[in-house]
């Protein structure tokens, strides 16, 4: 069953990774960023014993070095001149800029992860169903559609491998054209099942009006209280954002990447809040170590 | 006052000169258990689709439906939504939600239920079908068996007085579709439900149905009650969709011999026990003639994940030249897993595969012809014609027109030329497949499932038509749920289970003693004083039965 942070009501999450997302972007302190990076990952491991890192690991290590590496060669302005390189100077200034923005989005990226974990497409719908009922079932199906094409085009790649029609081998012009055809059938066989699941649809009275929701979730207390420190925690991350505490300025001066005196107390309550999931879920893993049933 | 009543309905779709439906009526009480029946394309998809205004199809209509008294079309959307409950023919094609729970509640959101009482109703339901284990799964991961299940339940909830089913049975295993109508039957006969049941296997519904439609060309050839229904099925036309305690009396004893004809399989005993059976010198040509391997397979190891379960575990076995191999398996099992090994387009993860002594190790069509159980996947081109021009692109120009003209003739495709190989029937698309396969002159045949979802006729013709291929030399090794099928086309069966092909013999004795991997007419012979038989034809050929 759901524990940790899943548990908790859609609206109340939904809010956590809005808020959290802001502050990532908006914060520009390395050493918050890298700390932060960090917290989301141990997150990710905990929350689907690593599921979703060792499928993506591959991305978030080319966006991470991506963005390091590409902003020194391409900018060029600042006063402390590292090295040349092909007669190009490398700035400290743009290594620092680098390695903020290789932070910032692979900590989004994380968060993106970790968002998909909990935040799975009925409490989507449930969010916001109210809002827009139609675009919501639709960006269901649509979502579900997804897994559904992926398992279609391995069965109809396999079918027509056998055929000797396979997009992984050949000349160029042989994968490209057998690549098509195998995207083809897919499109028309899924057009053809699509209409059936409409049927479906339609005999079990959907489109006559206004839907009721099944809706599982309550707002307990533990809601209230984790929206209430969060809630707290956002206003004081932001405030310290715009106070210049969590952005460390690159132009016109450099400034250190180190913290110092009042600048802790910001890069405190930001990671509080990007690591009250973390929190939560640790406190759940020392709970059930700790459990010990009556005998 | 009749529950459900047609008056000379008839149906005819946009442009087409043929009426699907004609001049049909019907009347059905409550709480009746109404089985309809006949070939493909008889019309009764049809009918049902005109009894669920939803998704009824566009066209000329003419007739009337009356439902508890009233026009049908009288009654307003939603309560119609509410009352008439459908479940097609795929299970997953149905299903519209990620998750089980969501899908459940589907139709109860449409009708706008308050939170309580979906609660309420789907925790009755769950625990009535047996499905807590299911609840917060994904609807992707389940079996068809499963997935036809959640369907039913689905419509179920939304609690019905009428429910149609269109096939339902059609896509899933033996073992699961028994346990499909049994829940049917439950149905029925604890809670009330009329049902309308569009079936082929009237091995396991004609015993349940208190009435029974024939369609023949989109009109009622003949309705009534199961008995009256087998009798009339008695001539050649029909006699494919006969129970085998049926077809089994009728062959041996006039009608007019019979004091009740049997439709159960205890019927059948009971008839059995009344006839002296003489064996008849056996005719049977026993082919001890060694013959040269056309595949082997060495220690084959697969497995789809590397911590999942090993599906085919050291599997070794040998096919001979113009051999026919049945596999036959449990759900699940790896027979489908197995034939794309076979066939190349799964790589194992250790063994070999040689092909008339040589290694093959990639996909070949001119050595293997692979049938998958969706013919759908099969095709690219836009007609039948393309498709097979696409598919004889090897050789010289006349041969290759010749071997087209006959494959067009023998498979009886020349009418459908022009039409797209998704608009054929299921048993079209098969043939269809088939021919497109042989026109590379394969080897070997590896064909996935053949009779899923066609009727006995179609069966039949399909056999005559493997028997045939295997008779002019391509070797056939088929996958199948159908022991009848298996027991009349094979040479030699195999049962797969836990990753290896055990007890691989010729279908006699395989199968013979079998209390489930059998043939109904094999159960009806079992500990009987006669000589068991697995097929009606060994029974023709080795009994003789002296009529009074």
């Amino acid at each position: 069953m759901k524990r940790g942070f899943s548990s908790f009501h859609p609206l109340v999450c939904f809010f956590y990774y809005i808020g959290t997302m802001s502050v990532l972007m908006l914060a520009k302190q390395p050493l918050f960023l890298l700390t932060a990076m960090l917290i989301l990952l141990v997150l990710n491991g905990v929350q689907d014993s690593g599921r979703g890192l060792r499928q993506w690991w591959l991305g978030l290590v080319l966006i991470f070095a991506g963005c390091l590496f590409i902003y020194p060669f391409a900018n060029h302005r600042g006063t402390h001149i590292l090295f040349y390189f092909h007669g190009n100077p490398i700035m400290l200034e743009s290594i620092f800029q680098g390695g903020i923005t290789a932070l910032a989005w692979t900590s989004l990226l994380l968060l993106f992860l970790s968002y998909n974990v909990i935040i799975t497409p009925e409490k989507f719908l449930f969010l916001f169903a109210g809002v827009l009922p139609r675009w919501a079932l639709l960006t269901m199906i649509t979502l579900r559609f997804v897994p559904l094409l992926r398992r279609r085009i391995v069965e109809i790649e396999s079918v027509q491998a056998s055929k000797g029609t396979s997009a992984r081998r050949g000349s160029l012009y042989h994968r490209a054209k057998a690549g098509l055809l195998i995207v083809q059938i897919l499109l028309t066989w899924s057009l053809e099942e699509a209409v059936q699941t409409a049927d479906s649809m339609k005999a079990r009275g959907y489109g006559l009006g206004r839907r009721s929701r099944y809706i599982p979730y309550t707002f307990k207390k533990k809601d209230s209280v984790f929206l209430m420190i969060s809630l707290l925690l956002l206003a004081l991350s932001l405030y310290g954002c715009w106070l210049g505490d969590l952005v460390m300025a690159v132009q016109p001066i450099l400034e250190t990447p180190l913290l110092h005196g009042r600048e802790w107390l910001f890069y405190v309550f930001a990671l509080g809040l990007v690591g009250l999931p973390l929190g939560i879920e640790g406190r759940e893993v020392l709970l059930w170590h700790f459990y010990k049933p009556e005998k | 006052m009749a529950f459900l009543q047609a008056r000379e309905v008839s149906f005819r779709y946009p442009e087409q000169t043929e009426w699907a439906v004609q001049q049909l009526s019907f009347t059905i009480n409550k709480g009746d258990f109404v089985v309809i029946m006949g070939a493909s394309g008889s019309g009764k998809s049809t009918l049902l689709r005109l009894l669920k205004t939803e998704v009824a199809p566009h066209g000329e209509r003419t007739g009337t439906f009356f439902y508890k008294g009233r026009l049908l079309t009288d009654y307003a959307a939603d309560t119609l939504a509410q009352d008439i409950g459908m479940v097609f023919q795929d299970p997953e094609n149905q299903i519209v939600m990620d998750n089980v729970m969501e899908e459940l509640v589907f139709g109860l959101e449409n009708l706008q239920y308050s939170t309580s009482i979906m609660q309420k109703k789907v925790a009755e339901m769950v625990h009535y079908f047996g499905l807590e284990g299911l609840l917060n799964r994904k609807t992707y991961e389940l079996s068809g068996g499963q997935k036809q299940l959640i369907n039913l339940a689905a419509v179920l909830l939304m609690e019905p007085k009428l429910l149609l089913l269109d096939e339902p049975t059609a896509q899933l295993d033996p073992v699961a579709a028994k346990q499909f109508i049994a829940f049917l039957r439950q149905m029925n006969e604890e809670l009330g439900l009329t049902i309308l049941l569009v079936e082929h296997r009237l091995e396991e519904v004609l015993p349940l149905a208190d009435h029974v439609i024939l369609m023949d060309q989109g009109s009622a050839r003949q309705q009534g009650s199961p008995r009256a229904l087998a009798e009339a099925m008695s001539i050649e036309q029909f006699k494919a969709y006969l129970p085998a305690a049926t077809a089994l009396a009728l062959t041996f004893s006039p009608r007019s011999a019979l004091s009740v004809l049997p439709l159960t399989i205890k019927e059948g005993k009971r008839w059995l026990r009344q006839q002296t059976v003489r064996q008849k010198p056996l005719a049977r040509k026993v082919e001890v003639k060694e013959k040269a391997p056309v595949l082997q397979a060495t220690s084959l190891d697969f497995q789809y994940e590397r911590n999942g379960i090993k599906l085919l575990n050291q599997l070794s076995f040998t096919v001979y030249e113009g051999e026919s191999f049945s596999i036959v398996g449990g759900n699940g099992s790896g027979k489908s897993t197995l034939l794309k090994v076979l066939a190349q387009v799964l790589n194992p993860q250790r063994g070999r595969v040689f092909i008339r002594g040589r290694r093959v190790k990639q996909p070949d069509p001119t050595l293997i012809g692979y049938l998958p159980q969706n013919p759908k996947l099969f095709f690219l081109e836009e007609t039948v014609m393309k498709e097979m021009e696409h598919a004889a692109s090897l050789g010289a120009e006349e041969e290759r027109q010749e071997r087209m003209d006959y494959f067009l003739e023998v498979f009886e495709l020349s009418p459908l030329k022009e039409h797209h190989p998704y608009d054929l029937s299921g048993g079209e698309q098969q043939k269809l497949a088939l021919a497109c396969l042989l026109l590379k002159n394969p080897v070997l045949l590896l064909i996935d499932e053949p009779t899923k979802g066609l009727d006995p006729e179609t069966k039949k013709h399909l056999l005559h038509l493997f028997q045939r291929i295997n008779k002019e030399g391509v070797t056939i090794i088929t996958v199948t749920h159908d022991i009848e099928f298996a027991a009349r086309l094979s040479s030699r069966c195999g049962i797969l289970f836990q990753g290896q092909l055990t007890a691989i013999a010729d279908p006699d004795t395989l199968f013979k003693g079998n209390a489930f991997y059998t043939t109904a007419i094999n159960r009806l012979t079992r500990n009987e004083e006669v000589a068991e038989v697995l097929t009606l034809e060994e029974a023709e050929q080795t009994w003789a039965i002296d009529t009074p």
